[in-house]
C-alpha cells in the first residue's frame, strides 16, 4: 500500500484556471512521476484558496508551504527542492499581504510542523503506567517541585496564563485565567476537580492519559491545587474506565507513599489529597456544574449559571474543574517554561491537540499535533487517506455536540480561532469523517437519538426539543415529513441553542443547524421526492418518475 | 441595594434580589412556570428567559441575581419566538383527560400553565398530546391525585415536599425524554412516607397533581377566608363554594399565599379534613329524651331519643338547669366550654354560669394540658401563654429544644416550619421524648428519657449549666427572683443519681446542655406529654426555669413555647373557660375584678373558686353535682375514660351542644345541633397568640345553630322561666346581633383584648395580645423588658424538693 508522506494543492478557481494551473498541476505529476516520488506524494486540486492575485497557488503538506503565483517552470524546482530535498523554497513563496488570511497563516507555519509533536502523551506508551518509578525518571515530578520549592502560587499561574493553554474540555477558555479567578475569590477550602468523565462519542484522548501516564495527572492536580490554595482535589472518573480507575487509584496510593501527594509535599507546608471518584454512566456528568451536583451526591443535572463553578463550585466553595487533556498539559508548561509551550502551536492557539480519528478512513486512532493542523492533513496523512478510496463527505468534529465541516472546509487550519471564524467547533477533539455513502438524515437520527436519550431532563428546550428534533427526523428518514417540518427544526433549534441551560442543550442541535446549512438539499430530497440519494434511509413507496435512479 | 435597569425602568432592590423578583415588585411580569417564591430556584422550564445586556445567550430571570448597572430587556420579538416554541414542545407531552368520568365536564383548568398558554395564543387543545401516554390517577394515596400525563417536570413538588414539608417523597427518576417525577424509588406515596400535607398540590401549576376528594368536581363560585378548625397553630386557608339550594357546599380547601402563619402551606387535617362539615351523620335537628315529654322520670339508660324543635328542646333544657339549680343551688350545675367553638362562645359560655347561674363551675375541654400551663407560667413568668410567636422562633433560633410533643402530627405546619428551620439555618435542633417522635429524625440529639422524669432531666441539665457556669447570671440578676433557693436545691442533686432516675447516659445530658449553651438563643417547645399529666405544672415550672437561667427569655428565638392542643384552647382559657378566673385570666377571688364584673353584668357574683374538670366529675359521683351543660366537646376522649362513663350516666341531666353526635351523647338528656367553623363567624385565638377571624362560608346545615346563638337563647328563656328582667348594667345584656358585638364586650371588659375588634381584623390586621389599644398592633414578643409588673420566679414544687432531699 502507498504510504503519502506529502501532499500537493493546486488552487483551481476561477482566475488561477486562467494563470494556467491545468498546466501547473499537469507538470507537477509529470515533475513527481520523474522523481519517482508517484507513491508518496499525492497531487490534488484545491477550489476554495480564496481569490487573489497571486494564482495559481500550490500548497504542500505538511509543511504547509504556500507557492505562488507558481509557473509551469517553477514546477520542477518545486519538486526537486522541496519534495525531492525537503527545503522550501522561499524564493517563489506566496506574498503574505497578497493572500487571503487562512493561507497567509498557514504560510507562517510553514516549517514548524513535525509530524506528531507530544506534549501530553509524551510519556504514554512509554512508561510503566503503574511505576511511579518510571514516572519519576521520565522528568516525572520535577515540574511539581519546581512549582513547591521555587515559585509562589502566583508565579504558577502567571507561567500557566503566560503559556497560553486553553481549556481543552471543549469550550478553549484560558486555563490561567480561570485559574487566577479561582485563586482571587474569597472562601475556603478551594476545590480542584479534575473533569475524566469523557463520554463524548468517539473521544478516548483522556482515557489515552489516564490510563497510559496517570502521574502526570497527579502531579498536575497537585500544582493546580498549589496555584489556587486548595488541598482537597476530585477526579471524577467516566464509570465506563474501569481500569483509568485502578490506575489513578494506584497512583495516587504510590504517590502518598513517596511524599509526592498528602501532607507536606516535598517537605513543605504544603498539603494536598486527591479523590478519585466513579460517575455512573450519564453523559450529562460530563458538564462541570453537573459533575459537580454528581459529586456532591446529587442527581446529576447541570446548575443554573451564573454562578460559575470559579465562584460557586463544589459544596458551594470556589472551584477549578480542568480537563485532563488541559491538566496534562501543565507540568511539561512549568519545567520547560511558557516560552517553549508558545512556540508549539499557532500564535492564538498554543500547544499540541490530541486528536481522536474514526469513521470512514483507513487508520483509525489517536494523534497529537501542533494546534492549527488542517483537517485535510489529518485525514490525508495521519488517516491514511479515505477507506477505498472514497470521496470525503463531512467531518464532524468534537462528538455528537460538535460542528460538521463539510470537505470544503478541510483546509481551515484547526485552532480554536480559525475553526470559530469557520463556524466549526474544535470541541473535545474528535474527528467522525464520513464518506460520501453517508446520508445525514440518518447520520441526524443517530446524534439526535443520542441526545434524546441522555439529556438530563432539566429544561424543556433540551428534554422536548431533542425528543420532537428526533421524531421529526425520524419521520423525513420514512419519507413522512413536509416542508415545513424543516421550518419547525428549525424554530426548535433555535430555542435550543439560545435559551436552553448547559451546553448539552444549547448543542444538541449544532450538527442538525450544519446540515441544514450545507446538506439542506439531500435533506429536502428524502422530503419532497422520498428518496434518500444514498440508499440508506427506509423510504416507503414508490420512487417518482421524474427522478430516475442512474 | 442594586441599581438596574428593566425594560428602560430604573430600580433599586436588595442584593441578592433574583431579575424575577426585581421586576416583579417594579410590576412587571414575566412569565414562569418552574418558579415559585417559597421555593428555591430551579431554572427549568426556560420560560423567563430575557435579554440582559452583555450576555450571550438569554438568561433565566428566576436564577439571574441582579447586579449593579445591570440592563434588562424582558421582552423582544425573539423572546417571544422561544417562550412560544418552549410552551408547545411543553404540550407536545402534556395531555389533559377532562376527567369527565362522572359527567361533570371541568371547564378548561386555570392553572398557571393553561394561563400562560393562553396568552402566548396557543390552542391547548389542538397543541397537545393526542393521547395519555402515562396512566391518569396513578397513586393510591387517598388525597392526592396523581395524573403525570399534565407534569410539566418543573419539579415545584420536588422541592415543595423537600423543603416546605422536609419530606422528600417526591423525586425525578429516569432521564432525558423519559425523566418523570417519581414518589420514593418509584412506589407509591404512602410507601415513600407521605405525609399527605398537600404541599405538592399547591405549588403544581398545571394539575397533574390535584385533590382527589374534589378533582372531578365543579369550580367553586366563591371563595372564603378563614381559619383551619383543627390544631393550635392556626393556619388561615380558603374554602372553595359552590352555592347551591341548601346555602351553599364546601367543595374544596386550598391554601392561601397571603395566610400570615402558614403562607401556602397546610397539613393533611386542615387540606382534606373537610368531610365532616358535609357529613350525613350531621345533627340537624335538635333531640330530648322521650322521658323529658313525657314528664316522667328518668330510665337507666335515659330512654329513646325524639326529634323535636328549637322551642320544646330549649324549654326542656332550660327546665332541667333551673330545677338542679333551684334544687340543689347553683353550684350543683357544671358547665364544659371548647377550645374548638369560637371566643365569642366561650366568653358567653362564662357569663352563662357566672352571671346567670351563678356558679363559677367553669372549666374548659383541655383542662389537663392547658391549665398546668396555665398555672405554672403564671406563676413562673406572668402570662399564661407562648412568650414568642412561631415565625420567630422558626427564624431566629439558633437552638429549639422540643420536649414532650409530637409536633409534626399534632401542629404539623409549625412541624414542617421547624424542619425548614433546620434544613434551612442549621438550627440545632433537641428532642426530648419518652418514646420515638417523628421530628426525631430532624434532631442533632435525641434524648429518651423515662416517661415521668420530666422535671428531674430539666432539673438535671440545669444542674450542668450551673456547674459549667454557663448561666445567664445577668438575666438572673436583674430580672428573676428566687434563685438562691433554686440554686441551693439543684446543688443538691447529683447528675449520676439524674441519669439513673431518668434513664439519660450522663453523656448525652451534658452534650445536650452544651448545645443549649453554645447555641444561644434557644426556644423551648412543649406539648402535651409535659403538661398533661399529674406534675404538668411541675415540668412546665421547670421550663421556665431553664429558660430564666439561660436567659432565653425576652429576645426573638427564644422563649417558652407550649402548643396548644386545639383550635382555641388559648382563647378558651383566655375568655374565662376556667373556676378559677374571668376572662383576661382576672380571678374571681380577687374582690376587684368581681367588682367589675358584677358591675358589668349587674349581677352578684359568686366569688367561690368553681370545680375543675376532674371535680365535677366526682362531684357529679358524689351526688353533688346535678346538671352539666357541656359545649362542643367530647369529655370522653379528654377525661379518663371510665369513670367519666360511670359519673355521666348517674348525672340527673346533661344537656350536650354538638356538631355531629360522639360517644358521649347517649350520656345526654337535650342534645343541640350546632354548626361548624364553616357555617359561623367569630374569631379563634392560637397557640401565638393571634386572633383569627373565622368567617362564614355556607348556611348552616339542616336545623343546627351557633353556639352562640344557642346559649342567649337559652338564657332568655331561662330569665323567662325565672320571671326576672334581665338585669341592668353596661354589658349585662343577652340581645347579641352578631359575635362582633360579643367582641366589643369583650374587648371592654378584658384588658389584654382591648384593641381588638371584627373590623379591625376584617381589615386585615394581624393582631397578636397583648392589644391594648385600637391603635396598638399587638405584641410578638412577651417579656422584651420586664416580667409583668414583677422579676420572674424560679419556682420549685414540693416534690423537686423531695427528690433533692431524698
Amino acid at each position: 500500500m502507498k504510504v503519502i508522506r506529502s501532499m500537493v494543492l493546486v488552487s483551481v478557481d476561477e482566475t488561477s484556471l486562467e494563470h494556467g494551473a491545468q498546466d501547473v498541476f499537469r507538470a507537477f505529476l509529470d515533475e513527481i512521476d520523474k522523481f519517482g516520488l508517484s507513491d508518496q506524494i499525492a497531487v490534488t486540486t484545491i477550489r476554495d484558496a480564496g481569490i487573489h492575485g497571486d494564482t495559481p497557488l500550490v500548497i504542500v503538506y505538511p509543511d504547509a508551504a504556500v507557492y505562488g503565483p507558481v509557473r509551469v517552470e517553477d514546477v520542477h524546482t518545486i519538486v526537486e527542492e522541496h519534495l525531492y530535498k525537503g527545503n522550501i523554497v522561499p524564493s517563489l513563496l506566496a506574498m503574505m499581504h497578497e493572500l487571503v488570511p487562512e493561507i497567509s497563516w498557514m504560510r507562517r507555519r510553514q516549517g514548524t510542523l513535525p509530524v506528531q509533536k507530544r506534549i501530553v502523551l509524551e510519556r504514554a506508551g512509554i512508561v510503566n503506567p503503574e511505576s511511579i518509578e518510571d514516572y519519576i525518571l521520565y522528568d516525572g515530578f520535577q515540574a511539581l517541585g519546581k512549582a513547591l520549592t521555587q515559585m509562589t502560587s502566583s508565579d504558577v499561574i502567571a507561567e500557566v496564563e503566560k503559556s497560553g493553554l486553553q481549556g481543552r474540555g471543549g469550550a478553549g477558555f484560558p486555563t490561567g485565567r480561570k485559574w487566577s479567578f479561582v485563586a482571587s475569590t474569597p472562601g475556603n477550602p478551594k476545590y480542584v476537580i479534575c473533569n475524566a468523565d469523557e463520554s463524548e462519542p468517539g473521544t478516548f484522548k483522556d482515557r489515552l492519559v489516564l490510563e497510559g501516564d496517570p502521574f502526570s495527572i497527579i502531579e498536575a492536580m497537585t500544582i493546580a491545587g498549589y496555584a489556587i490554595n486548595a488541598h482537597d482535589g476530585y477526579i471524577y472518573i467516566r464509570g465506563e474506565y474501569p481500569l483509568a480507575y485502578r490506575r489513578i487509584e494506584n497512583a495516587i496510593c504510590q504517590a502518598e507513599a513517596h511524599g509526592l501527594l498528602g501532607d507536606h509535599i516535598f517537605g513543605t507546608d504544603f498539603n494536598f489529597h486527591i479523590h478519585p471518584h466513579a460517575g455512573a454512566g450519564a453523559y450529562i456528568c460530563g458538564e462541570e456544574t453537573a459533575l459537580i451536583e454528581s459529586l456532591e451526591g446529587k442527581r446529576g443535572m447541570p446548575r443554573a449559571r451564573p454562578p460559575y463553578p470559579t465562584t460557586y463550585g463544589l459544596f458551594g466553595k470556589p472551584t477549578v474543574v480542568n480537563n485532563v487533556e488541559t491538566l496534562a498539559n501543565i507540568p511539561p508548561i512549568l519545567r520547560n517554561g511558557a516560552v517553549w509551550y508558545r512556540e508549539v502551536g499557532s500564535p492564538k492557539s498554543t500547544g499540541t491537540k490530541v486528536y481522536t480519528i474514526f469513521g470512514d478512513v483507513n487508520f483509525t486512532g489517536a494523534i497529537e499535533v501542533p494546534m492549527g493542523i488542517t483537517l485535510r492533513e489529518v485525514i490525508d496523512i495521519y488517516g491514511g487517506g479515505m477507506k477505498n478510496d472514497k470521496k470525503l463527505k463531512l467531518v464532524q468534529t468534537g462528538g455528537s455536540s460538535g460542528t460538521i465541516a463539510p470537505a470544503s472546509l478541510q483546509d481551515v487550519p484547526m485552532d480554536f480561532d480559525s475553526f470559530r471564524n469557520a463556524g466549526v467547533s474544535l470541541g473535545s477533539g474528535a474527528l467522525l469523517v464520513c464518506n460520501e455513502d453517508t446520508c445525514v438524515v440518518d447520520l441526524a437520527k443517530v446524534i439526535l437519538r443520542f441526545f434524546r436519550n441522555e439529556c438530563c431532563g432539566k429544561c424543556t428546550p433540551c428534554r422536548i426539543g431533542t425528543l420532537r428534533l428526533y421524531e421529526i427526523m425520524c419521520q423525513i428518514s420514512e419519507g413522512k415529513a413536509s416542508l415545513l417540518d424543516l421550518d419547525l427544526m428549525q424554530q426548535i433549534s433555535e430555542a435550543m441553542s439560545e435559551v436552553s441551560n448547559c451546553g448539552l442543550g444549547q448543542t444538541a442541535s449544532t450538527a442538525l443547524l450544519d446540515f441544514l446549512k450545507y446538506f439542506r438539499e439531500e435533506i429536502e430530497i428524502h422530503i419532497v421526492d422520498r428518496v434518500c440519494p444514498v440508499g440508506v434511509c427506509p423510504i416507503s413507496g414508490r420512487l417518482p418518475e421524474l427522478h430516475p435512479v442512474s | 441595594m442594586i441599581s438596574l435597569t428593566i425594560n428602560g425602568q430604573t430600580m433599586e432592590v436588595p442584593e441578592n434580589t433574583t431579575v424575577l423578583r426585581a421586576a416583579e415588585q417594579a410590576g412587571i411580569v414575566i412569565p414562569t412556570l418552574c418558579n415559585h417564591k417559597d421555593l428555591t430556584p430551579y431554572g427549568g422550564c426556560r420560560l423567563c428567559s430575557v435579554d440582559i445586556q452583555g450576555m450571550r445567550l438569554p438568561a433565566t430571570a428566576c436564577t439571574m441575581l441582579v447586579s449593579p448597572g445591570m440592563v434588562v430587556h424582558t421582552e423582544s420579538a425573539a423572546l417571544t419566538r422561544y417562550r412560544r416554541t418552549v410552551l408547545e414542545l411543553l404540550l407536545v407531552r402534556f395531555y389533559d383527560a377532562g376527567y369527565t368520568q362522572d359527567g361533570t365536564a371541568k371547564p378548561e383548568l386555570d392553572t398557571q400553565f393553561a394561563h400562560w398558554v393562553r396568552y402566548y395564543n396557543i390552542d391547548m387543545k389542538s397543541a397537545m398530546a393526542r393521547g395519555p401516554f402515562r396512566q391518569i390517577d396513578s397513586d393510591p394515596n387517598p388525597f392526592i391525585w396523581v395524573d403525570k400525563n399534565k407534569c410539566i417536570m418543573c419539579t415545584r413538588c420536588v422541592r415543595a415536599c423537600a423543603e416546605v414539608q422536609g419530606r422528600f417523597v417526591w423525586t425525578q427518576a429516569y432521564r432525558g425524554y423519559d425523566l418523570r417525577i417519581v414518589a420514593g424509588a418509584d412506589t407509591t406515596m404512602l410507601q415513600a412516607r407521605c405525609e399527605s400535607c398537600g404541599a405538592c398540590v399547591a405549588h403544581c401549576p398545571t394539575g397533574a397533581l390535584d385533590n382527589k376528594m374534589s378533582v372531578k368536581l365543579e369550580l367553586p363560585d366563591r371563595t372564603v377566608t378563614t381559619i383551619c378548625p383543627y390544631c393550635g397553630v392556626g393556619c388561615q386557608l380558603y374554602l372553595n363554594i359552590k352555592d347551591d339550594a341548601s346555602g351553599g357546599r364546601v367543595l374544596s380547601v386550598s391554601s392561601n399565599s397571603k395566610a400570615p402563619i402558614n403562607g401556602d402551606h397546610l397539613c393533611v387535617k386542615g387540606r382534606y379534613g373537610y368531610d365532616f362539615i358535609h357529613s350525613p351523620n350531621r345533627l340537624k335537628q335538635p333531640r330530648v329524651r322521650k322521658y323529658l315529654l313525657e314528664g316522667s322520670t328518668r330510665p337507666e339508660k335515659r330512654g329513646p331519643w325524639v326529634e323535636v324543635d328549637w322551642n320544646t328542646a330549649l324549654d326542656i333544657a332550660a327546665r332541667g338547669l333551673c330545677a338542679a339549680r333551684d334544687q340543689y343551688g347553683p353550684d350543683s350545675i357544671g358547665l364544659l366550654t371548647s377550645g374548638k367553638v369560637l371566643n365569642e362562645e366561650n366568653y358567653l359560655m362564662n357569663k352563662f354560669a357566672r352571671q346567670v347561674l351563678g356558679t363559677n363551675n367553669i372549666d374548659c375541654c383541655d383542662r389537663l394540658n392547658r391549665t398546668s400551663i396555665v398555672d405554672g407560667l403564671t406563676a413562673s413568668l406572668g402570662v399564661a401563654a407562648m412568650s414568642n410567636s412561631m415565625q420567630d422562633i422558626v427564624d431566629n433560633a439558633r437552638s429549639m429544644l422540643i420536649i414532650g410533643s409530637n409536633v409534626t402530627e399534632n401542629h404539623p405546619v409549625f412541624g414542617a416550619k421547624i424542619r425548614q428551620a433546620v434544613l434551612r439555618r442549621g438550627v440545632k435542633l433537641i428532642t426530648a421524648s419518652p418514646m420515638f417522635f417523628n421530628i426525631e429524625e430532624y434532631a442533632a440529639l435525641a434524648i429518651r428519657y423515662k416517661r415521668g422524669s420530666e422535671a428531674m432531666l430539666l432539673n438535671g441539665l440545669m444542674c450542668i449549666i450551673l456547674e459549667k457556669g454557663w448561666e445567664d447570671s445577668k438575666f438572673v440578676q436583674e430580672r428573676t427572683q428566687g434563685f438562691e433557693e433554686f440554686k441551693a436545691v439543684l446543688d443538691k442533686y447529683s447528675i449520676g443519681e439524674v441519669s439513673r432516675t431518668t434513664g439519660v447516659p450522663v453523656k448525652t445530658l451534658n452534650l445536650a446542655a452544651e448545645m443549649m449553651a453554645m447555641n444561644r438563643p434557644m426556644a423551648a417547645i412543649w406539648g402535651e406529654d409535659i403538661s398533661q399529666y399529674t406534675d404538668g405544672i411541675q415540668n412546665v415550672k421547670a421550663l421556665a426555669n431553664l429558660q430564666m437561667l439561660m436567659g432565653n427569655l425576652g429576645m426573638p428565638g427564644g422563649g417558652v413555647a407550649p402548643l396548644q392542643s386545639q383550635n382555641n384552647s388559648q382563647g378558651a382559657c383566655d375568655m374565662g373557660g376556667l373556676p378559677t378566673a374571668y376572662p383576661g385570666y382576672q380571678l374571681v377571688t380577687d374582690e376587684q375584678a368581681r367588682q367589675k364584673f358584677q358591675a358589668a353584668w349587674g349581677m352578684e357574683l359568686p366569688a367561690k373558686v368553681g370545680l375543675s374538670a376532674p371535680e365535677m366529675i366526682s362531684a357529679v359521683d358524689r351526688d353533688s353535682m346535678k346538671a352539666l351543660f357541656i359545649l362542643g366537646e367530647n369529655s370522653m376522649a379528654d377525661e379518663a375514660g371510665h369513670s367519666i362513663r360511670q359519673s355521666l350516666k348517674k348525672c340527673d341531666f346533661v344537656v350536650l351542644e354538638e356538631v355531629l353526635s360522639s360517644e358521649i351523647s347517649r350520656y345526654a338528656d337535650v342534645l343541640l345541633p350546632s354548626v361548624s367553623f364553616a357555617e359561623n363567624s367569630g374569631t379563634y385565638t392560637n397557640t401565638d397568640r393571634r386572633i383569627q377571624l373565622v368567617r362564614q362560608a355556607i348556611q348552616p346545615q339542616g336545623e343546627a345553630r351557633p353556639d352562640w346563638k344557642i346559649i342567649s337563647e337559652l338564657v332568655r328563656r331561662i330569665f323567662s322561666r325565672d320571671k326576672r328582667n334581665i338585669p341592668e348594667g353596661k354589658y349585662a345584656g343577652w340581645e347579641y346581633e352578631s359575635t362582633a358585638q360579643i367582641m366589643d364586650e369583650i374587648a371592654a371588659l378584658t384588658p389584654f383584648y382591648t384593641g381588638i375588634s371584627h373590623a379591625r381584623l376584617e381589615k386585615g390586621d394581624s393582631l397578636i395580645w397583648p392589644v391594648k389599644s385600637f391603635a396598638d398592633s399587638g405584641t410578638s414578643l412577651l417579656y422584651g423588658e420586664q416580667f409583668p409588673g414583677r422579676k420572674g420566679r424560679f419556682m420549685l414544687d414540693a416534690e423537686s424538693l423531695a427528690q433533692a432531699n431524698s
